[in-house]
């Protein structure tokens, strides 16, 4: 093991952890390797050394796949933490637990997280880990992964530069849970729209839904403090699965289909009284395709190195929270804007992948096909 | 041959198609005195206004001697006994012309939106009307427009599947041309609006009765939601979004393309793509004034109500006023009906309209794109 690897462990060794990658059958959402196991082994940056699971089962399979030794493979996380002191650790497991992993792994000396999505289920468990991270120089990092997707990338980094003038609107159709999937799509809106939202109004899929604590589909209008305004059908879309639209005064970029075509437009003359058209350029594409994984490490190791915070941080893992939160609680009050941040820190969502926890996901997906 | 007369002899009475380069939007002839020239249903007898320039150039333009020329209208209905009269003046004015024309006994009213500027006047009208047995047909175009019309029969014969959304970006004051932005998507869903969320473009704006910019989510009755965009939309000039489980269908840059979309096989996990197929093309495509006058005959003749009717006027500025409610009440969803009828916006287009709108839009800087 070179001098310039970091040791890295995986808790939770199911589908996040070890075996997504192998439903994906086409690229543009992300690129391989994405899931946690797969790009510490392909990482020049890291060894991956340790997996923890209290599921023996998933434990056998994730030791054979990674090549690890048995003794790498704890079904107590804390004693993995104690005994084999990585510095990086992925936290793959149920949302449920993921608070209470993620202090634990920074009280153990850990110097970066990479954490799946939802970020937590409650505000005050987001203000807690984010306090106790700064405190500890830890970097964290949410698997938010367009953050990490180079077409998304360009897009902001044409917003950042100003080459589609003034941003005006988000608009995002993305069929998803607001915690689970919605952590995705929030958070992909706010990655674009370079801003931060001040208020929203927010529609549920049913009164009953918005008031208990499940996680729930919905729609929801943002006002972002830059100007731009942002709207949100998290309710099913239909035949438009997946897409993110991104219009400013001078330039606009559509994202289609999970991410699967980028379109660009610019203005062109013409139109019904000559005031211009917007015509279809060619997307810009990258001179490299990176790994959505590698990106997401080599993320880390730089914050690692500088202190600065990942590209999809703590921060903003609690801010798409706090965002989907407000949606329902728009609802709850009978349909009226709710400004952020929010008071009532107590507020949560049960992301939907927690329902059926007692059973890891990656078997709960083998059952189901 | 119906006997047809323009009250209000300016831009849309005469002069608008002139202003027009391309087709998509709307198809020529589209504004009135050319569409009853050019109708084989119709012919032009006659015109009323009050500025004596107008109504020379009226004459000398459609071939009328300039005894049918007045400078008061009610002189007019009562000594040329139309069948049909527009209506093209000053929204100021069209509440009290259209009952006018009424009283005098015309079968039919074309009447240039937005329909009113309060609920009362639209409520007025609409009873007087339906008392009467005349057809009113307001002059939002879209919905003679040969795609959309197409995409709505889409919609009805279950070709698109369930519909979902309907979105637009289009750039306008919620009353003046959010007539059309709003018509078209109740005519695209095929519902009706139950409540509103809105935001203007300023609290000084929403706090007062000029017209004004502003967003809105739509409930529909059917369960369609609605976006609409009418504060700047930059490169997404007048665009609408038709979005159902089976088919889609976009109407890009004020209609100057439409595009339509299927499931095919594919995706990141087999869950299929939205592939876009050629949009079906009309038969034939007629101006669209041509299809205006077409309709209202019919309405005289079999007694059915016009494809845009007064009631769709009304609906469409009861959803804006609603939608400025909504900002007023500090950002709340909005029951429709409106309860308070004397709720009105001024619309833009009687801002300066002691000089007729085409002297105005002579006297304008030529708009740069």
């Amino acid at each position: 093991m070179s001098e310039s690897k970091f040791r890295a462990a995986v808790i939770g060794l199911g589908r996040m952890g070890s075996t997504f990658d192998d439903e994906i059958e086409q690229g543009g959402q992300f690129f391989m390797p994405y899931c946690h196991a797969p790009t510490y082994t392909a990482s020049p940056r890291t060894d991956l050394i340790a997996g923890a699971d209290p599921h023996a089962e998933q434990g056998e399979i994730f030791a054979d796949r990674w090549g690890l030794e048995r003794g790498q493979i704890y079904a107590d996380y804390r004693e993995m933490l104690e005994a084999e002191r990585p510095d990086f650790v992925s936290i793959c497991t149920t949302a449920r637990l993921r608070a209470q992993i993620m202090i634990d792994a920074i009280n153990a000396g850990v110097k970066a997280i990479w954490a799946e999505k939802p970020f937590t289920l409650s505000l005050a468990e987001a203000d807690e880990v984010i306090e106790l991270g700064n405190r500890k120089d830890v970097a964290i990092a949410v698997n938010c992964s367009r953050r990490y997707n180079v077409f998304f990338n360009e897009a902001r980094r044409m917003v950042d530069e100003g080459e589609l003038g003034e941003i005006l609107q988000i608009t995002a159709y993305a069929q998803c849970n607001l915690s689970h999937n919605g952590s995705h799509s929030i958070d992909a809106m706010r990655y674009l729209a370079a801003g931060d939202v001040e208020w929203v109004f927010g529609e549920m899929e049913s009164d009953e839904k918005a008031a208990g604590d499940e996680d729930l589909m919905g729609n929801g209008y943002m006002a972002f403090d830059n100007g731009a305004r942002g709207f949100l059908r998290g309710t099913p879309t239909g035949a438009a699965p997946w897409e993110f639209d991104l219009i400013g005064t001078e330039g606009r970029v559509r994202s289609l289909a999970q991410g699967m075509e980028a379109q660009y437009y610019r203005w062109v003359p013409g139109g019904l009284r000559d005031q211009g058209l917007p015509a279809r350029a060619p997307f810009p594409l990258p001179t490299q395709i990176p790994s959505s994984g590698l990106s997401v490490i080599e993320d880390l190791v730089d914050c690692i190195e500088t202190g600065r915070q990942p590209r999809c941080s703590g921060e903003d893992g609690r801010k798409a929270l706090e965002i989907a939160i407000a949606l329902r609680e728009s609802h709850r009050r009978g349909g009226r804007r709710v400004d952020l941040p929010l008071a009532d820190r107590s507020l949560r969502i049960l992301s939907v992948e927690i329902r059926e926890d007692a059973v890891p996901a990656r078997v709960r997906r083998m059952q189901r096909n | 041959m119906y006997r047809a007369a323009v009250i209000g002899l300016g831009r849309m009475g005469s002069t608008f198609d002139d202003e027009i380069s391309s087709g998509g939007a709307i198809f020529l002839p589209y504004c009135h005195a050319p569409s009853y020239a050019a109708s084989p249903y119709t012919e032009l007898v006659a015109g009323a206004d009050l500025h004596a320039e107008q109504g020379a150039i009226f004459a000398d333009r459609w071939g009328l001697d300039q005894e049918h020329i007045y400078g008061d209208y009610r002189e007019m209905l009562a000594a040329e006994r139309p069948d049909i009269v527009s209506i093209c003046t000053t929204a100021r004015h069209r509440a009290a012309i259209i009952q006018d024309a009424i009283q005098a006994g015309v079968k039919a009213i074309w009447a240039e939106k937005p329909l009113t500027l309060s609920l009362a006047e639209a409520d007025a009208i609409i009873e007087l009307s339906a008392r009467n047995s005349v057809a009113i047909a307001v002059n939002c175009s879209r919905r003679h427009s040969p795609f959309l019309t197409e995409a709505r029969r889409m919609a009805q014969s279950g070709e698109l599947g369930d519909i979902l959304q309907i979105t637009a970006y289009t750039e306008c004051y919620i009353s003046h041309n959010g007539s059309h932005a709003i018509d078209t998507m109740r005519y695209l869903v095929d519902g009706d609006v139950e409540w509103v969320f809105g935001e203007m473009e300023s609290d000084e704006e929403a706090a007062g009765e000029e017209d004004l910019m502003g967003n809105g989510y739509l409930a529909f009755d059917n369960g369609v939601r609605g976006y609409i965009r009418a504060m700047p939309t930059g490169i997404a000039p007048w665009e609408f979004d038709l979005i159902g489980t089976e088919g889609r269908v976009r109407s890009l840059s004020n209609g100057a393309e439409t595009q339509y979309y299927r499931w095919v096989p594919g995706g990141l996990r087999d869950e299929g793509l939205p592939a876009r197929a050629p949009f079906p093309l009309p038969l034939s495509i007629q101006g669209t004034g041509l299809s205006v006058i077409a309709d209202l005959v019919n309405a005289i003749e079999t007694g059915s109500d016009p494809r845009c009717s007064a009631e769709d006027g009304r609906k469409a500025l009861e959803i804006a006023i609603a939608m400025r409610e909504s900002h007023r009440q500090g950002g709340r969803r909005v029951d429709l009906p409106v309860a308070d009828r004397s709720l009105r916006i001024l619309s833009v287009e009687i801002g300066g309209d002691a000089v007729p709108a085409r002297v105005r839009r002579l006297q304008q800087e030529p708009v740069v794109a």
